[in-house]
């Protein structure tokens, strides 16, 4: 009787996960083979490489491409140097308890949270006007940079903590410097948290309107240097869609370059951080 | 220190010192350079008048930035923009300002092709607008709630909508609050019950590519670019170009560009009337 009715409360939570992971998937796949359906059809070589044309209804997305990457470039390059030191500072030189820490860890949950189209005021207000940027890739990525941090620095700040304690007193037990063991040990080890954070900020970044917008702004020619506008991706996308009478078959075409970018850079640094781990933990 | 981390560093300060080496020169082209920020409404046209005009004139670039009519005005005020755009004429508060109109449009009131109503008058409207008519059976059609889409604060379309009926915001009882028109489009095409008001060019040409949506006659004046083009339409605005100072020089050669014959074609390919001048 008893052993009956586990079974049951057994099969009925099996049922439920499994429903919940099926929805989870389902949902996915609609909403890809939608994109895939309605957007492939335009997806040429052409596509990808030729400037925009009456508004973006005729042409490609070619400039715009290479906007969406220059902005990403900026907002990593500034984002993972500080992101990386702030988490390593958090979780290896403060503990849980400091007032500093705390201040920090609370200040960065309450900014991960703030609408994107905050940070896109803010970096209007800050980079393009005061810093005197303009509407230009380097406010639009730098702005990118202080809306990815939080996320950044939290997933790798777990990634650090989950390493073993034993590991930080073996390595002292052996004499090494803090360095030594920061850069040899702790950090291969930190890895998965460093790239669920990466992977996290490109999926954010590489999705941005709100904050783009006011900063990188709407200008969908050849970007010459880091201070022209350059329209992202997913600008390009929104407007085709809202604001673009007919736009609505390149604005699925771009959708689907979207999803396969995200994709890709998701694949990639899976790929190039399982090397890295190899290469430093095993072999010491 | 590892070498990724060293790549990193050194990648950050090249990008820091790229960004320094470049400043002059664009600083140095800035003259030739036009910042041109507003209205969501035009910005699509003025980007294909932008680049009609970087042909002709060699060595100029027009940036065009959008974000809604407010936005227009405000930049040209603080002059990070030099030109602003707003799909509506200058008011009073703003003339400190200086507009030029370089097409008209109109807006007109969209519902589902589904929905039996044919017309609405100016007083049906309002109602339904301030939520004194909540179902389609007081004016004639299926009895079905209301859904009043209206447009988003600092829309010029918002403003002109409710001048046109004597409203102000704070009466308004919206279900669904919009940005761009093509957003309208889409919210009424997708729910039978819905009504909105859009750019009629927008609205026309999706409803000639069979969305299903149909533009409502304003004042017994069918809403048409006919009748837009003919000035009996009621609700009609002039898409402006907006100056701090008086225009001159390149910004004035471009707001003429603007509203010239050589660009007639482009403003009636984005659904709009031309300025005759």
């Amino acid at each position: 009787m008893a052993s009956s009715r586990m079974l049951d409360s057994d099969h009925l939570s099996a049922i439920a996960v499994w429903t919940a992971a099926c929805l989870v998937g389902g949902f996915f796949l609609w909403l890809l083979s939608d994109i895939v359906w309605h957007g492939v059809a335009e997806i040429s070589w052409e596509f990808l490489t030729t400037a925009p044309l009456n508004a973006g209804r005729d042409g490609g997305i070619g400039p715009i491409l290479v906007s969406t990457a220059l902005i990403l470039l900026v907002c990593m390059v500034v984002a993972l140097p500080i992101g990386l030191g702030t988490a390593i500072l958090l979780a290896e030189f403060t503990t849980d308890e400091s007032l500093f820490g705390r201040l920090i860890r609370r200040s960065l949950d309450v900014l991960a949270g703030v609408p994107s189209i905050i940070f896109g005021l803010f970096g209007n207000a800050f980079f393009s006007v005061t810093l005197g940027l303009g509407f230009s890739i380097l406010s639009g990525g730098l702005t990118l940079a202080c809306m990815v941090l939080p996320i950044l620095i939290r997933s790798t700040e777990e990634g650090f903590r989950a390493v073993p304690t034993d590991y930080r007193l073996s390595a002292a037990a052996l004499g090494l410097s803090r360095f030594t063991t920061l850069t040899h040990l702790l950090l291969p080890a930190a890895i998965p948290g460093l790239l669920v954070g990466f992977i996290l900020s490109i999926g954010r970044a590489i999705a941005e309107t709100a904050a783009l917008i006011f900063t990188s702004g709407y200008v969908d020619r050849m970007p010459e240097s880091l201070l022209d506008s350059g329209r992202a991706l997913s600008i390009h996308i929104f407007d085709l869609s809202m604001n673009v009478p007919g736009g609505d078959a390149k604005a699925y075409a771009s959708a689907l370059v979207l999803i396969s970018l995200l994709f890709a850079i998701t694949t990639l640094s899976a790929w190039i951080a399982d090397q890295w781990l190899h290469r430093r933990i095993i072999p010491v | 220190m590892s070498p990724v981390i060293l790549q990193i560093l050194t990648l950050t300060g090249l990008i820091l010192v790229g960004a320094g080496c470049q400043e002059s020169p664009t600083t140095h082209h800035s003259k030739r350079k036009l910042v041109i920020t507003g209205s969501s409404t035009v910005a699509p046209l003025m980007a294909e008048i932008g680049k009609r005009f970087e042909i002709l004139q060699s060595g100029v670039r027009i940036d065009v930035q959008t974000g809604g009519s407010s936005r227009g005005i405000a930049d040209a005020r603080q002059g990070l923009a030099d030109i602003g755009m707003t799909s509506r004429a200058l008011t009073s508060d703003e003339t400190d300002l200086h507009g030029t109109a370089i097409a008209r449009d109109g807006i007109g009131v969209i519902i589902h092709t589904s929905n039996v109503v044919s017309a609405l008058d100016d007083g049906q409207i309002a109602d339904i607008y301030t939520g004194r008519i909540t179902n389609w059976n007081a004016v004639g059609g299926a009895d079905a709630l209301i859904v009043v889409v209206n447009k988003a604060e600092g829309r010029a379309t918002l403003e002109l909508f409710l001048k046109y009926l004597n409203l102000i915001n704070t009466e308004i009882q919206a279900h669904v609050i919009i940005g761009d028109n093509e957003q309208g489009i889409k919210t009424v095409a997708g729910n039978p019950n819905a009504i909105a008001y859009v750019s009629i060019g927008t609205a026309e040409y999706d409803a000639r590519r069979e969305a299903p949506i149909k533009l409502l006659p304003l004042g017994n004046v069918p809403a048409t670019l006919e009748t837009l083009r003919t000035g009996t339409f009621p609700l009609t605005r002039p898409l402006t170009l907006v100056t701090k100072a008086p225009p001159s020089g390149l910004i004035k050669t471009f707001i003429d560009f603007a509203r010239s014959p050589d660009v007639h074609d482009l403003v009636t390919q984005h659904f709009f009337v031309p300025i005759q001048s």
